[in-house]
């Protein structure tokens, strides 16, 4: 082959190797938009809810309050008259039957709604008042699209007289959608409508919060004894390989040692981000001390020696000097690790937190939920509601994990230049 | 006639099954620059790493014999390596200042040794140092820039400042000038020049014409051996040893 | 190790360098020579030849500079090879004196009588003899780095001053013996001066050979024969 050929074959397998990077980012971009489309074309309607505007009114003498009275009083008094009353004058209804059909209109937390609106405003006693009432799952999903219409009624879960009623106020402009507020500070419940990611927020944020403090500092110096301090034998390489091997380790595995000895032996409470903290803990340990020995064994050696040779300790040299060269990898590799635990589902199903948990934990020693528990919790129910829930729970999570990574580069970045 | 300030005894050194040093009797000077010289591996380098004992730092590492110093011997193995290498100080071949900023680059020496308590002391140790290294008017104004940030040269006269801001009794000093363009490498000569005044110097190097610029007493190193060791004068003008002869007008090496 | 230099260039100029003074030497002394035959035969037809080959001479103290500073600059020389550089050029400075003395000598054969006295010839030839044998001798003395045979040179210099003494006095007797002898004794002692100062760089070149080889000066004062007045 001449030169010349030569040259050009060169120059053809450059540009057909460019060609496959560029298919192949192409083409990982491509599933990248179709699973974010997917994702948000489900969840985005998750953040509305429907609300019917109605006019209530807080009739005295079916009220036992008197103006100006206290919280308790308030909380104990009874509100169910009031409320159907209000509720039945928004359409005629010939029966009960009707009548029920009407009430179901509205969420099942309707009459709670009316109280909680008076609550805070308590000089409504014996005045109409418009309020906002979050409407019925069957209704939000109508007013959303996702029913069809032209089912025989049997099929239909809103029978012919619900549908007129909402038809009449669609007409007169009474139903809205508004900002689900419900979806961010309700935790789990079985009716879509008031079911909210809140509990597993707080679940998980409690989780993650315990995960950090134990599965830190306990890497980052173990890693700094293992890399600086440790003798090199035997010893010293097996513990390195289990380590590594360690972060390789399902995390169901992780779940089931939690159930066995947190769970079972210990007591510790079950369904807690505490317990579930530390079985993250566990499971992250590794991810931080592979990232953290390989930050610490990038250090060049001259930066030691220079420490040494001023007159510094060995101790010295490693914390004063070593470590704050190590802590941009270490950080990176600490909030990915801390991403990944976030996203963890299989140990956290294993330790109880599959449970139905309606109320916000208060403090990391109360039941609930997490975040991709809920996500599976909710994948499982039948009503329509939740499929959107599902994705926009989704949505939450992949826009944390988002955030977290552009930390891990932001803070990397930031401490390079500053030591550089 | 100058004291003696470090003397070594019949010092060996081997690392593991190899030795690097055979039976080395050398004696320096105090406030006088003495240049080790010789081939690569010749074992200049270890020589100076045993006086501040930074050759405890590599395990296989073994030292046998005596290294004078004001009375006690360097290599017992109950001395307190961290004071000794408050008295004795040490710049490298490749300028490594702390990724720090200048004056946390000066200041960390005394602050871990408990010589400078308030800020006011700190500030008066850098100051000092920085002007006998010759870099104070350069760096003045911007004793909070990261020491990476400057220059080759003013990177090393970082690390010569750093050396003296604990006010050690020797520098030593490992090809400090390999890494830098001529005019830097002629700054840091002056700088020797100035702090022979006040220290005693040890420079390893592989410029002849450096050593016969710099020192006032040469030693020739070679496998491991001291074969000739002498005033700098004579030594480059007409040595004793046909083997430094043959080193030094490039006869071999 | 092998005693040539890593670099064979450098070993080349210093070998260069060497052969150059070897070579001048040698046209220095056939100069040398040359002029004393034309003043003992009053041969007045070699006097251009001495006169032209003089040229050579200077032509190789300007190729030997060069080389020198060619040499200094580039590889800085020590020890050695340094002491050899510099005495290089200090011997071929003192090869030229000598060469220019014995172009001034050969000038002076043009106005001398063909009847000289033979006392008066042989002592000048005596005194040439000698002096001609010293350049011989400092010359192979830096050919072999002989260091006894050049202190051997340097320590005769008594006996060129001796010489220098014994010829004067002839030429003296033979001015004051005939005013009419006046004209070319004038340059008899001028020649006769000129072999006692070619003597003393010769004298000079031992004493550079002795440092090259030693690494040190020679100690003490040079021999000093009978000195004259003039």
């Amino acid at each position: 082959m001449t030169k010349d050929k030569r040259l050009a074959k060169r120059h053809r397998s450059e540009k057909i190797f460019k060609f496959y990077g560029l298919l192949s980012i192409f083409i990982s971009l491509l599933f990248v938009l179709v699973l974010v489309n997917n994702i948000f074309s489900k969840g985005t309607s998750a953040f509305t809810k429907t609300v019917i505007e109605t006019e209530v009114f807080y009739n005295q003498d079916l009220l036992d309050l008197e103006y100006g009275a206290s919280k308790d009083e308030i909380l104990d008094a009874d509100f169910f008259d009031v409320t159907i009353e209000s509720l039945l004058l928004i359409y005629p209804t010939n029966g009960l039957d009707e009548e029920k059909q009407l009430i179901n209109l509205f969420s099942t937390d309707v009459e709670i709604e009316i109280k909680s609106k008076f609550l805070n405003n308590n000089d409504f006693i014996g005045k109409k008042v418009i309020i906002e009432l979050t409407a019925s799952d069957d209704i939000d999903q109508l007013h959303k699209g996702n029913y069809p219409r032209d089912l025989p009624e049997d099929r239909r879960r809103i029978s012919d007289f619900q549908l007129k009623i909402f038809d009449k106020l669609v007409e007169n402009g009474n139903i809205k959608k508004t900002f689900n507020n419900y979806f961010f500070t309700k935790g789990d419940s079985r009716d879509p409508e008031l079911a909210g990611i809140g509990g597993a927020l707080v679940g998980s944020f409690y989780s993650i919060l315990i995960c950090l403090l134990l599965s830190f500092p306990i890497a980052v110096l173990a890693s700094i004894y293992l890399e600086e301090f440790a003798p090199k034998n035997r010893i010293t390489d097996f513990i390195e390989i289990n380590i590594n091997n360690l972060a390789a380790v399902p995390s169901i595995v992780y779940g089931l040692l939690a159930l066995q000895i947190l769970l079972s032996t210990i007591h510790l409470p079950r369904s807690t981000p505490l317990v579930a903290g530390i079985t993250l803990a566990l499971m992250t340990l590794p991810r931080i001390i592979i990232p953290c020995r390989a930050s610490l064994k990038a250090v060049p050696p001259s930066i030691r020696e220079g420490a040494l040779a001023v007159g510094a300790s060995k101790f010295q040299s490693v914390f004063h000097h070593v470590v704050p060269l190590a802590l941009p990898g270490t950080l990176s590799g600490t909030i990915i690790g801390l991403a990944q635990a976030l996203g963890e589902t299989a140990p956290l199903i294993l330790i109880g937190m599959v449970a139905f948990v309606v109320d916000i934990p208060s403090s990391p020693i109360d039941p609930s939920a997490s975040l991709p528990v809920q996500v599976y919790l909710w994948s499982e129910s039948a009503e329509r509601g939740f499929v959107e829930k599902t994705s926009a729970t989704i949505m939450i999570l992949l826009s944390f994990l988002i955030v977290m990574n552009f930390l891990a580069v932001y803070l990397r970045q930031k401490f390079e230049k500053r030591w550089n | 006639m100058k004291e003696i300030k470090i003397k070594s005894i019949n010092l060996n050194v081997f690392y593991g099954e190899k030795q690097a040093l055979f039976d080395v009797n050398l004696s320096l000077n105090e406030k006088e620059v003495t240049a080790l010289i010789g081939p690569s591996g010749c074992g200049k380098s270890t020589f100076i790493r045993c006086i501040n004992r930074m050759n405890d730092v590599i395990d296989i590492c073994k030292v046998t014999g005596t290294i004078e110093m004001d009375g006690f011997d360097i290599n017992d193995k109950n001395l307190d390596v961290v004071s000794l290498r408050e008295r004795v100080g040490m710049v490298f071949q490749k300028p490594n200042p702390f990724p720090k900023s200048i004056y946390d680059n000066i200041s960390y020496g005394p602050k871990i040794h408990g010589k400078g308590e308030s800020k006011s002391e700190l500030d008066f140790i850098v100051e000092k140092s920085l002007r006998k290294a010759a870099l104070w008017e350069e760096v003045k104004d911007r004793l909070d820039e990261p020491g990476t940030s400057l220059s080759g040269g003013q990177q090393q006269r970082l690390c010569i400042a750093r050396a003296i801001s604990v006010n050690p009794e020797v520098i030593l000093m490992d090809e400090p000038c390999s890494a830098l363009d001529p005019i830097a490498t002629a700054k840091i000569e002056e700088l020797i020049d100035e702090l022979k005044e006040t220290f005693t110097i040890v420079i390893v190097t592989h410029s002849m014409a450096q050593a016969v610029r710099v020192s006032q007493k040469t030693g020739f190193f070679h496998l491991g051996k001291l074969i000739e060791v002498g005033k700098t004068d004579k030594i480059f003008k007409n040595p004793d040893n046909k083997m430094t002869q043959d080193y030094i007008t490039g006869r071999f090496g | 190790m092998s005693n040539e230099h890593t670099v064979k260039s450098y070993e080349d100029e210093l070998q260069h360098l060497k052969d150059s003074i070897i070579e001048m030497g040698s046209l220095t002394e056939a100069q040398l020579n040359d002029s004393m035959d034309a003043i003992i035969k009053v041969d007045k037809d070699s006097i251009d030849k001495i006169i032209k080959s003089d040229e050579k001479i200077n032509k190789f103290r300007s190729k030997i500079d060069t080389q020198i500073m060619t040499l200094l600059v580039k590889r800085a020389p020590m020890a050695i090879d340094l002491r050899e550089t510099i005495s290089a050029l200090k011997i071929s400075q003192d090869l030229e004196r000598i060469g220019d003395l014995s172009k001034s000598n050969a000038k002076k054969v043009k106005p001398l009588p063909l009847d000289l006295p033979e006392e008066l010839l042989g002592n000048l030839k005596r005194l040439g003899d000698l002096v001609t044998k010293q350049l011989n001798d400092v010359l192979d003395s830096y050919v072999n780095k002989n260091f006894d045979q050049a202190k051997e040179v340097w320590k005769k210099d008594e006996q060129v001053d001796d010489l220098t003494f014994i010829a004067m006095n002839s030429v003296i007797n033979f001015l004051s013996k005939d005013k009419k002898n006046l004209d070319f004794s004038t340059h008899l002692i001028f020649a006769t001066k000129n072999l006692e100062r070619a003597g003393d760089h010769i004298t000079n070149i031992a004493e550079i050979i002795c440092f090259l080889i030693k690494g040190e000066y020679l100690k003490g004062h040079r021999p000093k024969g009978k000195e004259t007045d003039l």
